[in-house]
């Protein structure tokens, strides 16, 4: 027993069910799109130096549209599962709306924006991430990765 | 504090004395098993940090007024409180800074730079925190100097011969100017043989550099026993506030060393183009100080010496070693560093298979545990583990069996929420 006569122990549930919620571990567990593209017309990396956590993104375009998408995480079950569920919601959309998709994300993560986007329904089991401040660049790393493979030439 | 006291206090009086330990977190008690980064403080501390700002706060030695005055010596007094805790022979080898990292970046910056030649060696070890390394690799990269690095065993002991059960014999060659060691390892808890290091290092005429960062909340220190050149330490991780540290040094090493940093308080006379400096150390101390801060690490310095030492490590390795013996247990860890307790000090580095530190140590805290996880500033020890990152659990004197059996508890509730089968 602590001083505060609370017990240390206790079936009670935690913080900890919120954050990961059965959706999350199943993507995390079962990443969709993690096969690497080949000959991808984009590819680009993010790294969180902070926790060592690396991902990659390589993407298949027709036109604007991206035809293909896969990514590679080194991370934590958040970036896992956050990186998974994004691959299946930019899947299909033009790197136009896929950029537009991830700035509402972010502003959303970062409590600048109340509501996610229709489009983004799937991503809400990560709401909760708000609530743990060193988690929330976790969330982010694919859809950085993703920016800067959109942006870059050719 | 308790000087002299014969009847040993119990963990619970110890745990009397540190106010944060009454919060709960997440709904639990709180079990703050995460003192390698920063140790939590006994209300002597917190008297010691307001005390001063109450009743006596001006800024050092320039002033006459009475304040001024009764500061100077609260500040000459914690000099000398910190050459007691390190034996140093004098006040005057205690330059204070603002922690071991800016202590050992005056070394690097001060002496090193200015006393190293290309073709030089300076040895390291794999463990080193990245403030024992990144200066070295800059005096490295501005002299020409080369770094070189012992390597540890599987139990994450020292060793220059590269056999099991280590051995340091031939740790430094002839080439040899520094040795710059950690005295307890931050993530693996192996303490290692500094003293032996030093009397090699003296026979090739190397200076010996000591980061005790994590030893000194550990183990009594003596700095003239290890006969080391210098020595670091934080006052946060032996229970003082932060922003405040020492570098001892030996008087000849600090006569020799130039200050990287100049202005005011450091200097006996300026013209408009020539300059005296004062006498270490406080030729080394240039702006105002961190005044409170000394002044409560020497009340945290009180407090730790007014512990019987020997007693309080006994009750370390105990725990330490029960521990590891319940961490031990778990098939789904894997433990590093020495498997003698007595061989460590209290910090138990593990990872828990298929799941990512930062999940471990999220799930513990919504427990109320306090544990940390990652690189640990270690990344080439990361590196040599296999490592990226693991869960560190670090032990100090307020620590009981309890906190380990919530961290126990904790980690049950880790193999539930990853467990595979979901």
């Amino acid at each position: 027993m602590g001083s505060t006569g609370l017990p240390r122990f206790s079936a009670m549930t935690d913080n900890a069910d919120d954050l990961y919620r059965d959706v999350i571990l199943e993507h995390a567990r079962h990443p969709r799109n993690a096969e690497s593209v080949a000959n991808p017309h984009k590819r680009a990396r993010a790294s969180n130096p902070l926790c060592g956590d690396e991902l990659e993104v390589t993407l298949a375009l027709d036109g604007e549209t991206i035809a293909a998408i896969g990514v590679q995480v080194r991370g934590c079950a958040i970036a896992q599962a956050s990186t998974s569920l994004m691959s299946e919601v930019v899947l299909g959309k033009t790197l136009h709306e896929s950029d537009a998709l991830g700035r509402a994300f972010k502003e959303m993560m970062e409590g600048t924006r109340m509501e996610l986007p229709e489009a983004l329904d799937s991503l809400k089991p990560l709401e909760a991430v708000r609530q743990h401040s060193s988690r929330i660049t976790c969330t982010l790393l694919a859809w950085q990765a993703l920016g800067k493979a959109a942006r870059q030439e050719g | 504090m308790r000087q002299n006291s014969t009847a040993a206090p119990s963990v619970a009086t110890i745990r009397g004395d540190f106010p944060i330990l009454q919060r709960q977190i997440n709904g639990r008690p709180l079990a703050y098993l995460d003192n390698a980064a920063t140790t939590q403080k006994p209300r002597a501390v917190i008297d010691a940090l307001v005390n001063f700002y109450e009743r006596h706060n001006a800024n050092t030695h320039s002033g006459v007024h009475t304040l001024s005055e009764e500061a100077t010596a609260l500040y000459e007094e914690a000099r000398a409180r910190a050459a007691r805790f390190l034996n140093a022979p004098s006040p005057r080898c205690i330059v204070f800074t603002q922690g071991t990292t800016a202590a050992i970046n005056l070394v690097a910056q001060g002496w090193a730079r200015h006393h190293l030649r290309q073709g030089d060696e300076i040895v390291l070890t794999v463990m080193e925190h990245h403030s024992n390394l990144l200066p070295w690799l800059g005096v490295a990269r501005e002299t020409g100097a080369v770094l070189r690095y012992l390597e540890i065993d599987g139990e994450g002991r020292l060793t220059a011969t590269g056999r099991e059960g280590g051995g340091i014999e031939g740790a430094v060659s002839r080439a040899t100017r520094l040795v710059a060691v950690t005295h307890v390892s931050n993530v693996l808890g192996t303490i290692n043989p500094v003293k032996e290091l030093a009397r090699q290092a003296r026979a090739v005429g190397a200076c010996v550099v000591v980061d005790a960062a994590q030893s000194a909340p550990h183990l009594s220190l003596d700095v003239q026993a290890l006969d080391c050149d210098f020595l670091a330490f934080s006052s946060h991780k032996v229970y003082g506030p932060t922003g405040i540290g020492v570098l001892y040094g030996k008087e000849e090493y600090l006569a020799a060393m130039e200050p990287p940093a100049s202005g005011g308080g450091m200097v006996l006379r300026v013209e408009r183009h020539s300059y005296e400096w004062m006498e270490p150390p406080w030729r080394f101390e240039a702006g105002t100080p961190n005044i409170a801060g000394a002044v409560a690490m020497g009340a945290a310095l009180d407090y730790l010496d007014g512990f019987d030492r020997e007693m309080l490590r006994r009750h370390e390795i105990e725990l330490t070693g029960y521990a590891l013996k319940v961490l031990g247990k778990r098939a789904d860890l894997t433990l590093h560093g020495p498997a003698d307790p007595a061989g460590r000090a209290g910090v138990i580095p593990f990872s828990v298979g298929g799941v990512h530190p930062h999940d471990v140590v999220e799930v513990l805290d919504g427990q109320g545990v306090a544990v940390r996880g990652g690189h640990h500033c270690c990344q080439p020890l990361m590196e040599h583990l296999g490592e990226r990152g693991v869960v560190r659990v670090s032990l100090a004197l307020y620590n009981e069996r309890q906190d380990i059996d919530q961290l126990a508890h904790g980690l049950d509730r880790v193999a539930a929420i990853f467990r595979n089968d979901r």
